[in-house]
Order: C-alpha cells, then sequence, then structure tokens
C-alpha cells in the first residue's frame, strides 16, 4: 500500500462523514424503543455496509469488497432474526 | 483536477448527504413508523449514488461490480427488511 493510497482520499473522507451516521444510531437505539432500537439497527446496518464499499476503493483493496458483500447479506439474516424475535415477544 | 474527479467527488457528495439527511431523519421522527421510512430510503438513491461514484472511476472492472451488487443488495434486502419491521410496528403498535 502506498503513501498515496494510505493519504486521506475523497473515499475515506466520505466513509468517515457515512460512519459518523452511526452517532443518531446510537442515540435513538439508547434512548428509543425496541422498535425504535429495531430500526436504528437497520439503518446502520445500511451505512457500515456502504462504509465499507468506501473503505475498499479508498485503501485501493478490491478484495475489501467481499467484506461489504457479505455484510449486505448477513445483516438482511440479522435484521430479520431480530424482527422475528420480537414478533415472538421474546 | 479532471472531469472524472469532478463527478466523483459529486456522486460522493451527494450520496453522503442522502446518508445524512436519513440520519437526522432518524432522530427527528417520533414515531417508529416514521423512521422506517428514513431508514429505507438510506438503502435506495444514497447507495446507488456511491456505487455509481465508483463505476465512473473505475469504469466496468471488478470493483465496479462489486460496488453495484452490494448496491443492489442493500436495495433489496432493505427493503424486505423493512417491510417485515413495518409490519411488526403495525401490530404492536396498531393491533393489526
Amino acid at each position: 500500500m502506498g503513501r498515496e493510497a494510505t493519504a486521506l482520499n475523497a473515499w475515506l473522507a466520505a466513509a468517515t462523514a457515512v460512519l459518523a451516521g452511526l452517532v443518531p444510531c446510537g442515540a435513538v437505539a439508547l434512548r428509543g424503543s425496541r422498535l425504535d432500537a429495531l430500526v436504528a439497527l437497520e439503518l446502520a446496518t445500511t451505512l457500515v455496509t456502504l462504509a465499507l464499499v468506501l473503505l475498499a476503493q479508498g485503501f485501493a483493496r478490491p478484495a475489501y469488497y467481499s467484506v461489504a458483500l457479505a455484510l449486505a447479506g448477513l445483516g438482511f439474516v440479522g435484521n430479520l432474526v431480530f424482527v422475528r424475535f420480537l414478533e415472538r415477544g421474546e | 483536477m479532471s472531469t472524472v474527479d469532478v463527478a466523483v467527488d459529486t456522486l460522493l457528495a451527494l450520496g453522503v448527504l442522502g446518508e445524512a439527511v436519513c440520519c437526522v431523519g432518524l432522530l427527528a421522527a417520533r414515531e417508529a413508523i416514521d423512521r422506517v421510512h428514513y431508514a429505507g430510503a438510506a438503502a435506495t438513491v444514497p447507495s446507488f449514488l456511491i456505487a455509481a461514484a465508483v463505476v465512473v472511476k473505475e469504469a466496468l472492472t471488478q470493483p465496479a461490480v462489486d460496488a453495484l451488487v452490494v448496491a443492489a443488495l442493500v436495495l433489496v434486502l432493505g427493503s424486505v427488511v423493512g417491510h417485515a419491521t413495518a409490519r411488526l410496528i403495525a401490530r404492536e403498535v396498531w393491533e393489526l
């Protein structure tokens, strides 16, 4: 990884800005009801997935896209599991 | 700064701005069902703007295809989860 790749570029700045969006999600999850927390988790999953895309591009490592792809699928499963648990009232 | 760089920066800024609007909306909304709309919106246009920035930068190479696949997955799967969540809220809050 060269010096140019590690320097702050537009992709890494965008990733930082997207990850800053986790703060409102955390605030809602902590202060709201369990349904509010579930919705905040959904938005946080989307934000982290997109941040991983931006980080892969920012670090010029195409292999890192696999992490974003995995999170896009596994985050969906995880959120659905929470929805099912809340439906059962557990 | 080339035209490609300007296009990439513009698409990135619009994508990040869209996500920021959704985060502020999540924080400002009062009801859980209102928050679902902001969470769903974050998975639609902003994710494709970010994927479009990768496509403009890389052309149709493997990273660009990966970014498009991620955006499509986030759109489709996020819509399914959003629908399931909205149905759960309708049952619990409105007792439908």
